[in-house]
């Protein structure tokens, strides 16, 4: 079970800041993001955040996710 | 005997200094986090809150939120790539808000220190690039009619407008 955490224009998609997931592992992150809500019209301008590293979204890109992970969902950023 | 002390300032560390807040934001505290006897200069940013125009009026305000955890651990990344370019730095401070913040409010404040100028400046320049292009901090522009949109920098890989520094974009309503 992990946890998804949605900002910004992501949270407003989704309709809500977290979510519990039960996914198998390894899954890769292309995978993992069909399983996301709703979040199509960020298609191309989002990646990931897995245990704090940006984590690109593609299908090369194969993720070991461990029990009580923290995945996020990272639009475009605008901070500074 | 006593044994030979080491060079004035060979076992001090630079200090790297991060807040998120919710309040008002001090140039002051920033300033004063980075003061350093050995340094001649302290290099200065303050991002302030622009009154935009656009198709839905004047922006009122900002709404900022950020991946806390991740802010940090990604400015500490940045500042030990700002420290491995310029060695002499001394200390680093950044400042940013999180929540409702007014127009003509700071929404960040950082400075650095350095014996001498130049090193401070060039890697404030590359601390306010790293700070938009990784940090995980977003923007919601508010306008008159209370319709908000969230911003992009040019400077992040995945936004519509990277490579475009003149532009940001409007991601949907």
């Amino acid at each position: 079970m992990v946890c998804v955490l949605y900002f910004a224009k992501s949270a407003e998609l989704s309709g809500v800041r977290e979510e519990l997931l039960q996914v198998d592992t390894p899954i890769n992150s292309q995978d993992l993001w069909t399983r996301l809500l709703g979040l199509r019209v960020l298609q191309g301008h989002v990646v990931l955040a897995v245990r704090h590293q940006y984590v690109a979204i593609d299908d090369q890109e194969a993720l070991t996710l461990r029990d009580g992970d923290e995945v996020a969902v990272v639009p475009p950023l605008s901070g500074g | 005997m006593s044994s030979q002390s080491p060079p004035l300032g060979a076992s001090k560390k630079g200090r790297d200094i991060f807040k998120l807040s919710h309040h008002r934001l001090s140039v002051e505290d920033v300033v004063a986090a980075v003061g350093s006897a050995s340094c001649g200069a302290i290099s200065l940013f303050i991002g302030t809150t622009r009154e935009d125009q656009s198709e839905s009026g004047k922006v009122i305000g900002l709404e900022y939120e950020a991946y806390e955890p991740m802010v940090q651990s990604e400015l500490a990344e940045l500042c030990r790539r700002l420290r491995a370019r310029w060695p002499d730095l001394a200390h680093i401070c950044v400042h940013h808000r999180l929540g409702w913040v007014r127009v003509g409010e700071a929404s960040v404040v950082a400075a650095v220190s350095s014996p001498h100028r130049h090193d401070g400046q060039r890697a404030l320049v590359c601390l306010l690039d790293g700070l938009k292009a990784n940090v995980p901090v977003w923007k919601k522009e508010v306008y008159e009619d209370r319709k908000a949109s969230w911003k992009e920098n040019a400077e992040c890989a995945w936004a519509s407008c990277h490579g475009n520094h003149d532009a940001q974009t409007m991601i949907g309503q």
